[in-house]
């Protein structure tokens, strides 16, 4: 019971010292946006002066809305949160409440109340970010099912905990690195990134995440930023640990990710929406390889 | 023990209604839900304690001469589930059915005791005569149940194909209880136990069961009734057909495959496998883009078995490969989504009744908003809603966890590589379906209950009468419970494979499982907990911070926003549809109705079909051949008495000839 308690509380600790960073990371990706891009940039930090600013301003709500457009923001938050407390990390102890199937439920909980909020406002926008989000989740949904799978068959288990790369053994093959780039693409999906969707437009031929949250303002805006930029840094925790054979500290390994994720956002377009298939169908494919050569 | 015979009485009082006076029809109905409420509730009891306190005895034992009466544990797993049903969906119609009032709601009562009856019969009836003759009383009095609206003319031709399909079940049914009897002592399953069938007619006894129980349960490509048969029949009906019924159809074959047929057979499991993956998939695909409310919910009962059935492939699988330790997560998984999908869909069919009560519609497109006008309803059908996108705390991902986890152990064992082709096939298509159950379920729920009106006809809704709430809240109830504690159902369930190895899997921290190697953990109790610390610093976060809200209507870019421009049902469901167009195989009709002006308000219709591949690529040609091959028969088919003498003289003839000349 002991153990269980120590172990529950290093990875509320964890939970709370990714929340801290969340922000500087989603800084870090724009700043390196920037600077490819021959822009000075806003400061790295500029993300926790927005979500101040937004939590300090007044929400409006339509008129249309029920109580699931203000439980929304709230369930998002509260799922990245407890995603980070459940990712193998930094803090992470023996005992887990659950495992990657239960970390990838989680996650979806967060975005069935996101997408049921986009259809509570009445609007055209947010039933378009919906529909596209389910569109973009079903396919992504194999692909992190068969990334689960790969470091479950190699390490027999489906805790997070015990499918983080063991240095100890043969870690940098073939299986490894192409589960690894097969999980970068699902994750720039997943999170609403380049080439899937573009977080910075409000385009409406382009918005995704954004028109999901377009109806949002004040508190409930911070929380789904908050929630968002932690849902990033999550998944860039996940990658190194349990995808990236190359044996670097985890942190090093997340900044590094964070500059790659500016790269290849500046060096893509975003896609035709039904493009899409095609590029998680690639995922797909060379996570089938990485299974088979496994 | 003699609990379940009288509550086989107490069904048989409650049929007295069909013969009770007019003048008292009210009366009448609320006996038949009493008595079915009563002798449900004794079922129930009867199963839960005999799972709970093992005896090593039988809950039912009787005889007639060769008539037999027998349950063991894996009847009681099923009774309890009909039990359970039985209770809270015969609450629920005590308010429900009361719309049936000069409708024959007599009937409809008697029916509903009969129909209950039978089922139990079925679980409890131990040998094949007896299985035959409950299961087809059960065809029919379901049969007569879906027909009940035999005003209707969809209603009536929904009923008649799903007498057609379940016949065909029973004779496939009825040729692999002769094959298992014929080689056996006798009929009773005690004997069939023993059979010494071998060889391609077990393959043979094998296809027939599989193939009459996966035509009862609604596995792709036999499923074509259900989308049918759920939608015409009434709403309480609905709910035990699809909750109750179609894991009936799971015990069957259960049955077949634990007693009669064995699973040593490798492919055996592969078939129910592979078939349960397709169904999945292609069953909440169809579901995402139906627009009924309740044709939506018999497509994703087309899901939910198919989750269940490759649950219990699995396991079939695992037992051929001698994993008999392992094998037990599998089945232990296939009957706690079976018990979960009969609460979540027999509440999700309480609350499309609620809204056809409230609305007057099944149709979502109508509806929206409704969560204002229908609170609790609203809350239900969330938590019903959540437990079939199988999201935590509910239910669904009890059933869910241990399916994956029992395919993960399979990926694990499995050494060959057309075995891990086949586990990686299972992934992708348990992904597809948990992703898009999700989608369908906020569709389905965002159109209906969130945003505005879409039509007029939700100004006249209102909330449901108390029994039809206080059913539909205690099937919430325990989704909510199963799901934040599930190892009390866990460990009941499991202990029921104790035959095959005894494993422990329900712990006071959650369900741990750790097979051969393996280890997983999923401790929903303690996740709950969190969230509701959480959530409670959360909310005080917000109110203690100040929260400024404002109203305002949504910024239209200067108009005022009309319900109409909220995106539709089947809008939403468009990205999918494109998707996978090749399976769905939409067809569109864009009409310009150009009444007032050429470009200005012009008015458009848009009409929308998907056919059922299978009934375009597989119904239509059987039926076709069939045509054919009776048009050959109709030119010696003539009609007149004479032409018939004649084939007969010329029959005498051909024999004589036959006789002289041997």
């Amino acid at each position: 019971m002991e153990t269980l308690m120590t172990s529950l509380g290093l990875n509320l600790v964890q939970g709370l010292l990714l929340l801290v960073f969340a922000p500087l990371v989603a800084g870090i990706i724009n700043k390196t946006k920037a600077f490819l891009q021959k822009r000075k940039g806003a400061s790295i930090f500029q993300e926790y002066f927005d979500i101040c600013k937004w939590w300090k301003k007044a929400t409006v709500l339509t008129p249309y809305t029920s109580v699931i457009f203000v439980l929304a923001p709230v369930v998002y938050f509260m799922t990245s949160l407890f995603a980070a407390t459940m990712v193998p990390g930094f803090l992470t102890g023996q005992f887990s409440v659950g495992d990657a199937f239960v970390f990838v439920y989680i996650l979806a909980l967060g975005r069935f109340f996101m997408t049921l909020s986009s259809m509570d406002a009445a609007t055209s926008f947010g039933g378009m970010g919906g529909s596209r989000e389910v569109y973009i989740s079903v396919l992504v949904e194999p692909a992190i099912m068969l990334a689960i799978l790969i470091n479950s068959i190699r390490y027999h288990s489906t805790t997070l905990s015990s499918m983080v790369i063991d240095y100890d053994g043969a870690y940098f093959t073939i299986s490894a690195v192409l589960a690894c780039i097969a999980f970068f693409l699902v994750m720039l999906a997943e999170n609403s990134r380049l080439p899937v969707d573009n977080p910075d437009t409000h385009l409406e031929l382009t918005m995704i995440h954004e028109g999901m949250t377009l109806e949002y303002s004040g508190k409930l805006l911070s929380l789904i930023h908050l929630g968002s930029f932690l849902k990033i840094i999550v998944f860039l925790t996940m990658f190194g640990a349990l995808y990236v054979p190359i044996n670097i500290p985890l942190a090093v390994k997340i900044l590094l990710g964070a500059i790659i994720i500016g790269i290849v956002e500046t060096l893509n377009n975003k896609m035709r929406l039904f493009k899409v298939r095609v590029y998680l169908g690639a995922a797909l494919v060379l996570l089938l390889l990485a299974i088979i050569a496994e | 023990m003699d609990f379940m015979l009288i509550s086989l009485l107490i069904y048989l009082v409650g049929t007295v209604t069909i013969v009770w006076p007019k003048r008292t029809e009210l009366a009448a109905h609320y006996f038949g839900m009493i008595c079915s409420v009563v002798a449900s509730g004794l079922v129930a009891y009867s199963a839960l304690m005999y799972l709970l306190f093992p005896s090593g005895s039988w809950l039912v034992d009787t005889y007639w001469g060769s008539y037999s009466l027998q349950a063991d544990a894996w009847s009681s797993a099923f009774l309890l589930l009909t039990g359970v049903a039985g209770v809270i969906i015969s609450i629920y119609a005590m308010d429900y059915a009361r719309g049936y009032l000069g409708h024959r709601i007599r009937l409809l009562s008697g029916l509903w005791n009969l129909f209950l009856l039978s089922i139990v019969a079925v679980l409890i009836s131990g040998d094949a005569f007896t299985f035959i003759v409950s299961w087809e009383i059960m065809a029919l009095v379901s049969f007569l149940l879906v027909n009940h609206e035999a005003g209707k003319k969809k209603t009536v031709s929904a009923a008649y194909q799903y007498m057609v399909m379940t016949h065909i079940g029973t004779a496939a049914i009825m040729v692999a209880f002769y094959l298992i009897g014929s080689h056996s002592l006798s009929f009773s399953f005690g004997d069939m136990a023993n059979n010494n069938l071998n060889g391609f007619m077990k393959d043979v006894a094998f296809l027939c069961a599989f193939l009459g129980f996966a035509l009862k349960s609604g596995l792709m490509p036999l499923h074509i009734w259900l989308p049918n048969a759920h939608p015409a029949a009434p709403s309480h009906v609905s709910a035990l057909m699809s909750g109750v019924m179609l894991k009936v159809a799971l015990y069957g074959f259960g049955r077949f495959a634990f007693q009669f047929i064995g699973m040593d057979v490798f492919w055996h499991g592969l078939i129910v496998m592979v078939i349960g993956l397709i169904s999945a998939f292609l069953g909440v695909l169809y579901a995402t883009m139906e627009v009924d409310m309740k044709r939506i919910l018999a497509y994703s009962s087309v899901e939910n078995m198919g989750i269940i059935f490759s649950a219990f492939g699995c396991g079939m699988v695992l037992y051929a490969m001698q994993l008999h330790s392992i094998c037990v997560i599998a089945f232990t998984a296939a009957l706690v989504h079976a018990v979960s999908h009969s609460l979540m869909k027999g509440l999700l069919f309480m609350s499309a009744g609620s809204v056809m009560h409230a609305t007057g519609s099944k149709n979502i497109e109508l509806m929206g908003g409704l969560i204002k006008k229908m609170p609790y309803t609203a809350l239900f059908t969330l938590i019903g809603s959540m437990s079939l996108s199988s999201l935590p705390f509910t239910s669904g991902l009890v059933g869910e966890w241990l399916t994956l986890q029992s395919f993960i152990t399979l990926a694990q064992q499995a050494g060959n590589p057309e075995l891990r082709l086949l586990v990686i096939f299972a992934f992708v298509m348990l992904g597809l379906t948990g992703a898009t159950a999700l989608g369908c379920f906020v569709r389905m729920y965002g159109t209906a209950f969130l945003g505005r009106a879409r039509s007029n006809i939700v100004d006249k809704a209102h909330e449901m009468p108390v029994f039809m709430l206080v059913g539909m809240g205690l099937e919430a109830v325990l989704i909510v419970a199963i799901g934040v504690m599930p190892d009390i159902l866990v460990n009941i369930m499991q202990q029921i494979f104790s035959g095959f190895a005894v494993v422990s899997m329900g712990t006071p921290l959650g369900i741990i499982w750790g097979g051969s190697g393996h280890y997983a953990i999923y401790s929903p109790g303690i996740i709950f907990a969190v969230f509701v610390l959480m959530g409670l610093f959360m909310v005080a976060a917000l109110y203690r911070s100040g929260t400024f809200v404002r109203k305002d209507v949504t910024w239209n870019c200067g108009t005022v926003p009309t319900s109409r421009q909220q995106y539709s049902a089947t809008g939403f469901s468009k990205p999918l549809r494109r998707a996978f167009e090749d399976i769905l195989t939409p067809k569109r009709r864009l009409t310009y109705l150009r009444k007032e002006h050429a470009y200005f308000g012009r008015k458009l219709r848009y009409d929308l079909e998907i056919p059922d591949l299978f009934n375009d690529k597989l119904y239509k040609p059987i039926q076709q051949l069939m045509i054919n091959y009776s048009s050959a028969f109709h030119r010696v088919q003539e009609g007149s008495v004479s032409i018939y003498i004649g084939y007969t003289m010329i029959a005498m003839i051909v024999v004589l000839i036959w006789g002289v000349l041997l």
